[in-house]
């Protein structure tokens, strides 16, 4: 199907983009990279709608390290440049992991930061390193702005906390210490350019007396509505010795927090047994990497 | 109510280095822009899904799928296709390595995989094998086995 009756509208400011999101409420689509947006429209998968195009608007385009040890990423800013950032691939190495699996060099060049965390996609690949590092979503209207923590910005299958007059601006995270370490895991059919059958992220606090991890965060992709927290799993590696068979217990641990389907990527069975598999390895690399 | 009549909207770029300007819908894909409008059939359309690659052309001097671009994401901008490289009506280095090289069969992937390839170049003139393989491997060939074709960007590394 063809795009050629649809209107696309480009504003030149982020503030004409808020005024023309509040004026048309939720009669208006916003395409940022649209590396998936088109197709989507395309294949008749969402609703044909006019378009407000934000792609040139640069003054979203910014990976900043604050003061505070707060790495601010705007929303525009492409998974090229996230993952060819200094300061992303220092302080938060699993973002930048993740962002040069995304897809090829073509659709990195292009696909955002925030199209990826609007976009929703359960198997999104930013969106288990945004879980595990505990990012923070700042979306704006002309109402002013609020900040929401990545986990409670989605409620359901691509139900966002996102009202018709906002946009995501910007995603917010901590800058990773000395004592943080984390990995990033993606099993995808094609190396070069896959959606993932199952994704993952994991990051730990490194105890530098006794070696274990003083408290972890583990997330997973494509195997739920939304991404997920294995929080039994994380329970089971915080202040544990952890050698083989604990090791598979708290990866075997992220089936309570996981619901699967079958789809053209994988069956539920093989994507309960890939999350497993995934978090074992994590976990072994985790700990055998010297602290 | 537009269903059936056409939004048209006039576009202004740099293609290939030289001001042009078009009418036509704003949601037009930049791809049916280049090969409809403005006739320059070297951009192939292959997927049209950004899986294939065959329509990779430069966006302000990066790869991009020109089938998942917007016309209206193209106002203002720079936009290089295969025809662009020719310098003189001579192939440039990396077409005549292509081309030299036998990295081509039927043909159809190999303006994509030249952009692309060009794409790696004017970031990284001596690349790795490893690097090559990374910045083409959103490009699918179905002929050639990529052999040739990394013989071919081998040989344009400085």
């Amino acid at each position: 199907m063809l795009l050629y009756d649809i209107d696309v509208i480009t504003p030149s400011s982020l503030d004409e983009a808020l005024e023309i999101l509040s004026s048309r409420k939720g009669r208006i689509k916003v395409v940022a990279g649209g590396t998936d947006l088109i197709i989507q429209m395309k294949d008749g998968i969402i609703p044909r709608r006019d378009l407000l195009n934000i792609y040139g608007l640069d003054e979203l385009r910014y990976i900043k390290l604050d003061d505070n040890d707060m790495i601010r990423i705007g929303a525009l800013t492409s998974f090229s440049e996230i993952a060819s950032s200094e300061t992303i691939r220092h302080y938060a190495k699993i973002l930048a992991d993740a962002a040069s699996t995304i897809g090829s060099i073509q659709i990195m060049n292009k696909a955002s930061i925030g199209g990826n965390i609007v976009n929703a996609s359960p198997a999104a690949d930013s969106l288990p390193p945004l879980y595990a590092l505990g990012a923070v979503v700042r979306v704006a209207s002309s109402r002013g702005s609020r900040e929401v923590p990545i986990e409670s910005f989605y409620r359901g299958y691509k139900k966002l906390d996102l009202a018709e007059d906002e946009l995501v601006c910007e995603v917010r995270l901590r800058a990773m210490s000395d004592d943080e370490d984390g990995i990033f895991l993606k099993h995808g059919l094609r190396l070069g350019d896959a959606i993932a059958v199952v994704n993952a992220a994991i990051w730990v606090r490194r105890d530098s007396r006794s070696g274990l991890f003083s408290d972890a965060r583990v997330a997973l992709g494509a195997v739920a509505p939304t991404v997920v927290r294995a929080r039994r799993c994380e329970q089971l590696i915080i202040s544990k010795k952890l050698d083989e068979d604990s090791m598979w217990n708290a990866a075997k641990a992220v089936l309570e927090s996981i619901s699967p389907i079958d789809d053209v990527r994988g069956s539920a069975e093989y994507r309960r047994e890939m999350s497993v598999n995934l978090v074992y390895m994590g976990l072994w690399e985790l700990t055998h990497r010297s602290g | 109510m537009r269903r059936g009549s056409a939004v048209v909207k006039r576009f202004s770029f740099v293609l290939n280095g030289k001001p042009v300007e078009v009418e036509v819908p704003p949601a037009y894909t930049l791809l049916e822009t280049l090969r409809n409008v403005l006739h320059l059939t070297g951009t192939k359309d292959g997927c049209g899904d950004g899986d294939c690659g065959a329509c990779t052309v430069l966006l302000d001097g990066r790869a991009v799928h020109s089938c998942l671009t917007l016309m209206a994401q193209v106002e203002g901008r720079s936009v290089t296709t295969v025809e662009g490289l020719l310098r003189d009506s001579s192939p440039d280095e990396v077409q005549s390595a292509y081309a030299e090289s036998g990295a081509v069969q039927c043909g159809y992937c190999t303006p994509g995989l030249i952009m692309a390839t060009k794409a790696l170049l004017m970031s990284n003139p001596n690349p790795s094998v490893e690097e090559v393989k990374e910045a083409l491997r959103g490009n699918l060939c179905r002929c050639t086995g990529y052999a040739k074709i990394l013989e071919a960007v081998l040989r344009v590394r400085r």
